[in-house]
């Protein structure tokens, strides 16, 4: 039973003499939380430690790593210029990882396991000697081998190929290892042997990768004896200082034996191999003959008939010759490159077309396999000419003469610098108009040609405009769709950049021309006809533009399966948005495009859609409806409003940005002309809010919605709010799933509730109802039944709060206002009725507070029971009218509790003291004595 | 207790001139004293002739009159009867390679180191340790080269062919074909490579092989009879596959040591070189091209 009866001071505002105390905290000051960065970086060393374990490389990466930094280094040592090492490294990476196969392979080998014999068959002109059988010509032996040992192994996959070839390169070490030298030589020489096959062509480049490998493996182990030999243990030279003069006699005898050794190799293509890897040797006697016999070995490559083969050789030379001469190497890389051209037209031999139609192997692919060769040739071509330019001229004029120059020059467009290719661009593209019908890498040439002239955004192009056009006259004649729209990636581009809106639409439509044409359904390419739209929207200079081109919403709706579309509408939306930099997007035509996207990505969206996903499409839907204006046209904004509700019902994000818009909107449309607009704004808010999901973020809403209508004056749209807000407080949740971790919903419930308290102070009463404080005393009678611990500080807190509204609700003149709104004091005007209800209300929270602090003793939960006391009792001094006598009991009574439970030298305490103590009010000067005369006592 | 007994040279190559010392040591490694009965080192040249299988029956009458020919004989004495302490022991010795004095009719001089099939010209070192009654004579070999001095590079003698199927006189169908080689000289020196240069201006049907082989011809026997045969040394390619057409492809050999050696003609046997090019067609059909060389110690 309640002793005592609350009443609520009545304090004249102006005069504002209230109670006051000093707080430690700005109550509207967010709290910043500083981690200190020494901890939070040893934090983070700490992972890292942990996850070090992790992260380790790949054993088998790590030796070629090593092996690769031996390399580097060297390469570093020669300080200024190229490092060709480097270079060659990384297309060493890229060729093995593009050349590869399913086919089945073989190789010759009398050092593996396995595979059936097989008889040598040695082209021997023995017609013309009649050797004796019982004399064995020891040389014959030399490369030969024993006839019987030579096994070949068939049917071998890639994989097992490669381990084959890894078995050998280890059989070698082994060998030289246990002095077995020349069986070493022998493994090399069989080796490179393998490299005259072109049998799965399209392997070949990995195959000459993998096997000058061992090669050099080979030549090193060489190297590095003789130089054991000359220096002694385990000094291991560079090339560069090696002097003949200081090596030792028996050093050069077994250097000169190599060499004789290799040379009397039967066959022409192990021989140039090992030549080559064994070339460095000649620095042990005498460095002036490496540079002639490079140039003899280029000759020599003559013999080779395959081009194939001949060029990959090449390709070997030009590595040695720059590992060994560094810079001074170019010559050579120049003049095989000139050998390469003229035994060009092999490329296209009637025996080689028969080869790579046997494997099945188109032109294109075929040429393709040249590549990395050709391109390696350039490379170290260009990298020390000076005069590039007329370098260029020249091997131009050279394709202009040559038939079927388009390996040549897909390879001069790949290596030559886009600055002097572009002064060249018509020439070249004059050229390839000419032969474009019987060209199959046209693709692969104009695309590098276009890549050229996107490189250059700087510099405009005169005649960019019939380069277009002719270019148009040639793409859209080429056959695959495929390399059509690889083609077209680089050229819209250079389109966007250098030609009018006008320029790319027309494009565009023959695009579109093209796809329909094709025959086949536009999905088929979607992947790559998204990267040509990503990479037209780059660069187009306005991307607002885009969308108005009559053409290009139709090619992007070409695709039709959902999942492509999806993909598209995707790609356009975030390139739009990453590089649309104003906030607004105001014109119709593009907001109507964007919708359209939106509306597709949002289609997308399933039951079995990923969370990621879902939060990908609402972040790029957001950024739409965040951005699209219609400026002062509120009627039509909140149309595109309500249409995006409609068409993007499945995301909650998307909803709640919409309802935050739309409040904004009925904000901006404060004008008393517009009161049909704020209502509309409330009701679309009050409508959409109960489609979400999350409680607590549908109650942030009902009240931003509530407040809103509230400041329009629409008293009824948020009064309809308010009670929806009650509505829910029960259903809240204790702890709500965010980015997959739970998280107590207590801190902002609490902030919602407060918010929602200080808004109900001017929310006028519902003069209707028969009930004073319509809304409050619902939400009163809400609390009363919520299912939420009395102990729990949620509970407890909100009681104190709306405790603290109650008694500023029966003051005469309220702390705030809303202009427009007509509040309760004015509405009341103290009414004694209203007020006695009001402390009626009162006094049952008080009672129920009083409860909790029961409860919480019962529960040994001092400190909170402790600050609840201070809390309520501050409550009491501050808010209640102390003159009633049982309110004075009552607030000595806490004050005692308080004490009870602990120390009253506490902070709050004794600010509430003091502020106490400083009151110059009759009753808190009584209460202060009967305070003191307790303590004393 | 075991004695080693090795000769070891001073020269790494082994390739002396006449007229040279040839220095070295004999190292005797032993895990005792070793008693002996004298120590002597002996140089020996000497050139083999052989008969060859298929003219055997012919020659069966006179075949004991090939005999070895000695081309040098030389002994001295390393040590005299003695003792050698325990561990290696190192003998110094120096030899002078020089020709026989009394020469006796066809006797060549000092011919230079050949391995051929049927003519074998070697030059040996041989160490002998006499023991006493019960032990065996140690006994160790060694090889050394003899090469002639470097002459002067004789003016080259190029020669230049051609072969076409107009050229070849075979049965059947012959491909249409024309090749040219081209030899930088037929007078080749021994330490420089062979070289030329062929090329291929026409042919009807892919070449599969152009090789360059190297061909011994050796003459046994006196002005009575005697055999003749020719062996193939190296053979090496020179073009793999179908070549490009009216290009010039470089021809390259470098001559094996040993088994060649300046052309001789000496009163018993005769030593000749021969190069041959052959075009080998992809049905395996040949051409070949005989060049008849003349080998020169030079550079």
């Amino acid at each position: 039973m309640p002793t005592f009866e609350w009443k609520s001071k009545n304090q004249k505002r102006k005069i504002c003499k209230a109670l006051k105390f000093e707080v430690s905290h700005h109550p509207l000051k967010t709290n910043h939380v500083l981690f200190k960065k020494i901890s939070n970086k040893g934090f983070i060393d700490d992972l890292s430690k942990w996850s070090a374990g992790f992260e380790e490389i790949d054993p088998l990466l790590k030796f070629e790593q090593m092996a690769l930094d031996e390399d580097l280094v060297h390469a570093d040592d020669e300080g200024i210029g190229v490092n060709y090492a480097k270079e060659w490294n990384t297309r060493r990476t890229i060729v093995l990882n593009r050349y590869t196969t399913g086919e089945k392979l073989t190789i010759v080998s009398s050092f593996l396991p396995g595979g059936e014999k097989i008889s040598t068959f040695s082209a021997l002109i023995r017609q013309v000697s009649n050797l004796n059988e019982k004399v064995k010509n020891r040389l014959e032996q030399l490369d030969d081998f024993d006839d019987d040992s030579v096994r070949k192994t068939m049917g071998l996959s890639q994989q097992e190929f490669v381990t084959k070839i890894n078995m050998l390169n280890d059989e070698i070490k082994k060998a030289w290892e246990s002095e077995q030298r020349v069986k070493a030589f022998k493994i090399g020489i069989q080796c490179s042997k393998l490299l005259s096959d072109v049998n799965v062509m399209h392997f070949y480049p990995s195959k000459f990768i993998l096997i000058t490998d061992i090669l050099d493996t080979f030549g090193n182990l060489v190297f590095d004896r003789l130089c054991e030999k000359s220096f002694g243990q385990k000094l291991v030279k560079p090339v560069q200082d090696i002097n003949p003069k200081e090596v030792p006699e028996t050093a050069r005898e077994t250097c000169q034996n190599w060499l004789y050794k290799m040379a009397s190799i039967r066959e022409l293509l192990p021989r140039l191999y090992m030549e080559m890897a064994l070339l460095k040797c000649y620095s042990f006697t005498s460095k002036e003959e490496i540079k002639p016999t490079i140039v003899r070995l280029t000759a020599m490559i003559r013999g080779i008939g395959n081009p194939l083969v001949a060029i990959y050789l090449r390709a070997y030379l030009c590595k040695v010759a720059s590992k060994l001469l560094g810079n001074e190497c170019s010559d050579y890389f120049y003049e095989n490159l000139k050998q390469f051209i003229e035994e060009y037209q092999q490329v296209y031999h009637v025996a080689m077309k028969k080869k790579y139609e046997g494997q099945l192997l188109t032109l294109d692919k075929y040429l393709n396999i040249y590549m990395p060769a050709v391109d390696w040739l350039f490379f170290g071509t260009l990298h020390s000419t000076n005069c590039k330019e007329t370098l260029l001229d020249q091997m131009l004029q050279q394709c202009q003469k040559m038939q079927n120059n388009e390996l040549l020059l897909c390879g001069i467009l790949s290596a030559f610098d886009s600055k002097i290719i572009i002064k060249r661009s018509t020439k070249i593209l004059d050229m390839i108009v000419e032969s474009a019908d019987k060209m199959v890498l046209v693709h692969d040439v104009l695309t590098s040609l276009g890549e050229h002239l996107c490189a250059s955004e700087n510099c405009r192009q005169v005649n960019s405009e019939t380069l277009i056009q002719t270019w148009w006259k040639i793409a859209s004649n080429i056959r695959s769709t495929v390399h059509f729209l690889q083609v077209l990636g680089p050229w819209l581009q250079f389109a966007c950049t250098n030609l009018s809106t006008q320029h790319v639409n027309i494009i565009l439509r023959g695009t579109i021309r093209y796809l329909i044409k094709c025959g086949k359904s536009a999905d088929e390419f979607s992947g790559n006809l998204q990267i040509v739209i990503k990479r037209m929207l780059g660069s187009v200079p306005d991307i607002e533009e885009c969308f108005l081109m009559d053409a290009f919403m139709p090619l992007i709706e070409l695709v039709q399966t959902t999942n492509a579309r999806t993909l598209m509408a995707k790609t356009v939306l975030s390139t739009f948005f990453t590089r649309y930099n104003s906030l607004h997007i105001d014109d119709h035509i593009v907001i109507t495009s964007l919708m359209c996207l939106c509306c597709t990505l949002h289609d997308s969206i399933n039951a079995i859609t990923v969370d990621d996903e879902t939060k990908v499409c609402s972040e790029l839907i957001n950024k739409f409806v965040h951005a699209g204006t219609f400026h002062e046209d509120f009627e039509q904004q909140l149309n595109f409003y309500v249409e995006c509700r409609s068409s993007f019902i499945k995301l909650d994000a998307v909803l709640v940005a919409l309802v935050q818009k739309v409040n904004g909107l009925a904000i901006r449309a404060g004008d008393a002309r517009n009161k049909w607009l704020q209502r509309a704004c409330a009701a679309y808010c009050y409508i959409t809010v109960p489609s979400l999901h999350c409680t607590i973020t549908k109650a942030q809403l009902y009240l931003l919605s509530g407040q809103v209508a509230l400041l329009n004056n629409c008293i009824g749209q948020a009064e309809a709010n308010f009670k929806a807000l009650i509505g829910l407080i029960p259903g809240i949740p204790e702890y709500i799933l965010e980015d997959g971790q739970k998280k107590s919903t207590n801190v902002k419930v609490e902030g919602i509730l407060r918010d929602f308290l200080s808004t109900l102070l001017v929310l006028p009463d519902n003069v209707d109802s028969n009930c004073k404080a319509y809304i409050l005393s619902g939400l009163i009678k809400t609390m009363e039944r919520v299912h939420w611990r009395k102990t729990d500080p949620r509970y407890y807190n909100t009681l104190l709060n709306i405790l603290d509204l109650l008694s500023e609700m029966a003051q005469e003149d309220y702390a705030h206002h809303i202009d427009s709104v007509l509040s309760n004091d004015k509405l009341y005007g103290c009414d004694e009725e209203f007020v006695s209800v009001l402390d009626g209300y009162a006094t049952d929270i008080c009672q129920e507070l009083l409860v909790v602090l029961k409860a919480l003793g019962d529960n040994k939960e001092t400190k909170k029971q402790y600050n609840l006391t201070l809390e309520l009792f501050w409550r009491v001094i501050r808010r209640a009218d102390l003159e009633q006598h049982s309110m004075l009991t009552l607030a000595a009574n806490l004050w005692m509790l308080s004490k009870k439970i602990q120390d009253p030298n506490n902070k709050l305490a004794k600010s509430i003291l003091s502020a106490l103590r400083t009151s110059e009010d009759l009753a808190s000067r009584q209460l202060l004595e009967k305070l003191e005369q307790g303590v004393q006592t | 207790m075991s004695i080693n007994l090795s000769i070891c040279l001073k020269r790494a190559s082994k390739i002396y001139h006449e007229g040279e010392i040839i220095a070295g040591v004999v190292v005797v490694e032993s895990s005792s004293d070793v008693r002996h009965e004298g120590l002597s080192l002996t140089m020996e040249g000497c050139v083999n002739l052989q008969l060859s299988t298929k003219n055997v029956g012919i020659f069966e009458a006179f075949s004991n009159s090939i005999k070895p020919i000695n081309l040098i004989n030389v002994t001295v004495e390393l040590a005299l009867p003695g003792k050698i302490p325990v561990g290696i022991t190192e003998i110094p010795f120096e030899m002078p390679l020089r020709a026989r004095q009394a020469v006796s009719p066809g006797y060549p001089g000092l011919l230079e180191t050949y391995h051929g099939v049927f003519v074998n010209i070697m030059y040996t070192l041989k160490c002998n340790m006499k023991r006493s009654f019960l032990n065996k004579p140690l006994f160790t070999t060694c090889q050394f080269f003899v090469q002639y001095r470097h002459q002067e590079r004789p003016v080259q003698k190029g020669v230049r062919c051609e072969m076409s199927g107009a050229s070849v006189r075979a049965a059947g169908t012959v491909p249409h074909f024309s090749v040219f080689a081209d030899l930088t000289s037929t007078v080749c020196a021994l330490d420089a490579p062979v070289t030329g240069k062929i090329r291929v201006d026409e042919c009807s049907v892919p070449i599969k092989s152009i090789e360059l082989q190297l061909v011994r011809v050796e003459t046994c026997g006196c002005a009575d009879g005697y055999s003749r045969d020719a062996t193939e040394i190296q053979n090496i390619q020179i073009g793999e596959g179908d070549v490009v057409r009216g290009r010039d492809i470089p021809l390259y050999m470098v001559l094996p040591r040993l088994f060649t050696c300046p052309t001789t003609t000496t009163l018993n046997f005769k030593i000749e070189f021969e190069l041959n090019i052959a075009v080998i067609f992809e049905d395996d059909y040949l051409v070949t091209e005989n060049f008849p060389i003349l080998l020169l110690r030079c550079k």
